[in-house]
């Protein structure tokens, strides 16, 4: 009984409970129908693994996590959703059918999988035995910058992070290529201000002195 | 005069920590009470109200019992800037999402406690 | 009478945005001491001015920050970056080799600190400037977000 209270058991606490709310988010947004509530959930989701990752250890990935996730692919998917229906169309059941055995068959396969993972933070695991440790022994020598995760992502992986950097990019591109670059919406306000001084203080009362009943 | 001074610290580190850690749980209970009316209430408005409780008052009573806690200045520092941002956008986002309901038409139901839902919708 | 809903959030906005910015290049600077790096600078500088646009209508935003800029922007990030890779390049190194830069033996750092630096702001240009133009493309293409829809 004793050994339930010690440092380990607050800590695999918390990963359960964050791991549950994932879970009970994850099973809300797969039954949802309406896009709005979906992606405020997928945000919520993002928030949560944020807080994950900082519960075991990667501050990097949470901060990306929490910055990308919850902020800037909610944005996104609201400017998407605005452009399409507010709901999801329904299904039949026999085309859910597929997806779901392919959605369990996966599941089965990664917890089968988990079997063998190391331990986290593990010493002989692939990821910290072998060129983890050199860079974690030699980056302080080679680079001088106490955060081992900048000089990995951009002096001994700057190869990598220069393609990273560039898909970013050619993802902005591509949408902007798809989608137009959006100055239309300017030029539209510019001929409407030309036109009418301004349309939204005409239309507030409007709706303020809508009848209650 | 230093030994009074002295004296006051030695109290003030032995209370601090039941000091800090009886505001935790008050700021606990409080998103308890925050979350329970989340579920219960009727309608946005009160759900939005019950929702600012656990947003503004219990994260504010969490974060000054981490601030007596808490071992150095710095991190006294960090929590308080959370503290101001947190009481800065907390009812920013609670009275955005109060005005667009109102905006978008949504009427309050009024009426007894306990009296049917069609009431509400004919007020 | 005040017609102006959103008279609250146009004012928490305003104090908000310079501090979001001003974060973010907290996170850019000190990356080499904790976490952060231009990756995540770049989304929330573009995250700060996604939340003007947000507050202040589109077009407002598209006047302070012009399409035209984000997407050059996007690109002279990329260019940025592998400017770097050149730079080592005339000095007589391999690409992106920063002991090159400034033709130090290895146990000096300053060639490593510039070139970090120079690229992480490469990463931040790049990224900020095609969030926001992924951003302006998506919202270019709605009508205003009227007043029904808050």
């Amino acid at each position: 009984m004793h050994a339930m209270f010690n440092g380990d058991f607050g800590v695999i606490l918390v990963n359960i409970f964050l791991l549950g709310i994932l879970f009970a988010v994850a099973i809300a947004i797969a039954r949802m129908r309406s896009l709005f509530a979906i992606v405020m959930l997928s945000g919520m989701y993002s928030l949560v693994s944020a807080a994950w990752y900082v519960a075991i250890d990667a501050v990097d990935v949470a901060f990306t996590e929490a910055a990308v996730g919850a902020g800037m692919s909610t944005v996104v998917l609201l400017g998407a959703m605005l452009l399409t229906s507010r709901t999801a169309k329904p299904e039949k059941f026999f085309f859910r059918l597929g997806p779901l055995l392919v959605c369990l068959a996966t599941g089965a396969a990664l917890i089968y999988a988990t079997v063998d993972l190391p331990a986290l933070g593990d010493a002989t695991s692939a990821a910290n035995a072998g060129v983890g440790y050199t860079y974690l022994q030699v980056g302080w020598f080679d680079t001088g910058i106490p955060n081992i995760v900048t000089p990995v992502l951009a002096s001994y992986r700057g190869f990598d992070t220069l393609g990273e950097t560039t898909v970013v990019f050619v993802a902005g591109l591509a949408v902007a290529l798809l989608l137009g670059f959006g100055e239309r919406s300017l030029a539209e306000r510019i001929r409407n201000e030309g036109r009418t001084s301004n349309r939204g203080s005409k239309k507030a009362p409007a709706v303020s002195d809508e009848d209650p009943a | 005069m230093a030994e009074f001074l002295t004296d006051i610290q030695g109290i003030w580190e032995i209370v601090r920590f039941p000091l800090g850690a009886l505001m935790c749980l008050a700021g606990a209970l409080l998103c308890l009470v925050g979350t329970v009316g989340v579920l219960r209430f009727p309608d946005i408005y009160t759900r939005l109200h019950a929702a600012s409780i656990t947003d503004t008052s219990g994260a504010a009573l969490v974060l000054i019992g981490m601030m007596l806690l808490s071992p150095g200045w710095l991190i006294v520092a960090k929590l308080f800037a959370i503290c101001v941002f947190l009481f800065l956008t907390s009812p920013a986002a609670s009275h955005a999402l109060a005005n667009a309901a109102h905006t978008a038409g949504v009427q309050p139901i009024i009426g007894r406690v306990g009296s049917s839902d069609a009431d509400g919708e004919d007020a | 009478m005040n017609t102006d809903h959103h008279v609250i959030l146009r004012v928490v906005a305003k104090m908000l945005i310079p501090v979001i910015v001003i974060f973010a290049f907290y996170v850019q600077f000190h990356g080499d001491f904790g976490p952060g790096g231009g990756f995540q600078a770049g989304v929330i500088i573009a995250v700060a001015i996604i939340l003007y646009a947000l507050i202040f209508g589109v077009p407002a935003a598209m006047r302070a920050v012009p399409p035209a800029f984000t997407r050059s922007l996007a690109a002279v990030g990329v260019m940025i970056y592998a400017g770097v890779g050149f730079w080592a390049l005339l000095q007589g190194g391999q690409f992106l080799e920063y002991q090159a830069l400034f033709h130090e033996p290895p146990g000096e750092h300053h060639g490593q600190h510039i070139g970090i630096m120079v690229i992480e702001i490469g990463v931040l240009c790049g990224v900020s400037g095609a969030m926001l133009t992924i951003f302006y493309a998506f919202a270019g293409r709605v009508a205003e977000i009227r007043d029904e829809d808050w």
